[in-house]
């Protein structure tokens, strides 16, 4: 029910074309970086995934981070724009549900937006790794079947470690009334992620400094660890803007 | 009613939106780090930069790459969505005040915010640098003589970006557009500052500018002045286009 309604409010937001537009733009950047210097890459020592993810994957991170931020700002925005959050405070909606309702919209939009880019990148593996492909692929499996599953992989990775920011931005656009307080906090909460050193696990558990990380070239026993800790980030997010819209409606 | 008054009216429409205190929080972010950090400035032998150089290279390096960019995007959206509540645009719009001196007292306020935040930085550098030079037991602080007038050009380098940032802001009304364009618009700046074409993206400028210097403080860094013919006439010619785009289209989709 939540859900429906906020499909359609969202209509005449342009909030998915900006998530497509935002896919395609992040899926083209490792297309030109690969094309613009092929040699460089091609001649590095490591799979495609590896080295295409190593290149590639932190400017896309970035752009999936600015996006996300956008489409939080906005899924509360328009609540907020013309009082319509008091309306629906007065409907038989429950508010946490109003939260999920918009954070179902949030996650399969980025969920989109990752797909397209990981099939960027499985292009740029075919096109331009093709002989290592072939070369390394191991016995009984197909070559463009193993790069397919290693992008799977990774991208399957970045799409849960990204979940606790995702919602952590939706939080903050739920408790800012303006859109560029919520900006603020947003853009700051990731330069502050790009600033902190990457050596130090539990630093690195910092909601925006997750979607940094990559799977390829990781152990096996980080992976889990980090899977673990963005599971658990998720809930316990979800779990205080519960209690927090509690606290608000006592002081509202 | 002149500029200078229309411009003193949309500072009073700011006071109470918190965007200084947006703007502080940023600069301490920044600068934080790199006063715990400040011991790695000794390690950069094989740059050939002297510490202190690098202390300041590298604080002012994070604000032009990312955060200052980005902080200006805000500035934009606060400028032009704090008059959409409550429509209050509409009663601006009505009064016998040509749009385009509006949208210009706006700009204005948008170039006045960039102007404080980057005295802001200046100033959280000398605090900064002697808080480093304290805790290592080296003297971090550079000649205002130098900084000042480096922090002069950054700011006068964004100047396109501004006039950029704010073009998008007017013309697309979309907020998610708009925000998503300015803030996407920053990330490819890290790759065109290594290209030929660099002096036709505005974003990049006051990055370019700042690994020029870089270049030219470490030794061994390879250095190249920067190129002005291309790049003045360019800039200014995309300052005034995207200035006059601004000022014809703003208020155009609430006069429909």
């Amino acid at each position: 029910m939540s859900l429906t309604l906020e499909l359609k409010k969202i209509k005449r937001t342009g909030f998915f074309p900006a998530f497509l537009a935002g896919g395609i733009i992040a899926g083209a950047f490792p297309v030109i970086n690969t094309a613009a210097r092929p040699e460089m890459f091609t001649s590095m020592s490591g799979s495609a995934a590896e080295i295409l993810m190593s290149a590639n994957y932190e400017t896309i991170a970035m752009l999936n981070l600015l996006l996300l931020t956008a489409g939080a700002c906005i899924l509360y925005h328009i609540e907020y724009a013309g009082n319509g959050i008091q309306k629906m405070q007065t409907l038989p909606v429950s508010e946490s549900g109003l939260f999920f309702g918009k954070a179902f919209l949030l996650v399969p939009s980025f969920f989109l937006m990752l797909c397209i880019e990981g099939t960027a990148m499985f292009f740029c593996g075919i096109h331009w790794f093709g002989e290592s492909v072939r070369a390394s692929a191991i016995a009984g499996s197909t070559a463009v079947g193993a790069l397919a599953a290693d992008f799977l992989r990774c991208f399957g990775f970045a799409f849960l470690l990204t979940l606790p920011a995702a919602l952590l931005l939706l939080l903050f656009s739920s408790l800012c009334r303006n859109m560029w307080v919520m900006l603020g906090i947003g853009i700051m909460c990731i330069f502050l992620a790009t600033m902190l050193p990457d050596d130090n696990f539990l630093i690195s558990l910092f909601p925006f400094a997750m979607p940094f990380q990559t799977y390829a070239g990781a152990d096996r026993d980080l992976v889990i660890r980090c899977i673990i800790a963005a599971v658990s980030e998720t809930l316990v997010i979800g779990l205080i803007e519960i209690i927090l819209i509690r606290i608000r409606r006592l002081f509202a | 009613m002149n500029i200078l008054t229309l411009t003193l009216i949309e500072a009073r429409k700011i006071k109470r939106s918190k965007i200084l205190l947006i703007l502080a929080a940023s600069i301490l972010i920044l600068w934080i780090p790199n006063i715990i950090n400040a011991d790695m400035n000794f390690q950069m032998d094989d740059i050939g930069i002297s510490p202190e150089n690098s202390f300041f290279i590298q604080g002012f390096m994070g604000m032009v790459w990312f955060i200052y960019p980005a902080v200006m995007v805000i500035c934009t959206v606060l400028l032009i969505q704090n008059e959409r509540t409550n429509n209050g645009i509409l009663k601006m719009l009505a009064l016998p005040v040509s749009t385009a001196s509006l949208c210009l007292a706006k700009f204005i306020l948008l170039v006045a915010l960039a102007a404080v935040y980057t005295l802001a930085s200046a100033g959280a550098y000398y605090i900064s640098a002697a808080l480093a030079s304290g805790i290592a037991d080296y003297d971090f602080i550079l000649a205002p003589e130098y900084v000042l007038p480096m922090a002069g050009k950054l700011f006068l380098a964004s100047f396109p970006m501004l006039t950029v940032f704010w073009m998008i802001a007017v013309l697309i009304t979309t907020p998610i557009f708009s925000v998503g364009t300015g803030l996407a618009s920053i990330v490819p700046s890290v790759l065109l500052i290594n290209t030929k074409i660099w002096f036709l993206y505005p974003m990049c400028y006051p990055f370019y500018i700042l690994v020029t210097e870089y270049g030219n403080l470490a030794k061994n860094m390879s250095s190249s002045p920067i190129e002005m013919i291309p790049w003045i006439p360019t800039a200014v010619a995309v300052s005034l286009a995207c200035l006059i785009i601004a000022c014809m289209s703003f208020g155009h989709a609430e006069r429909r």
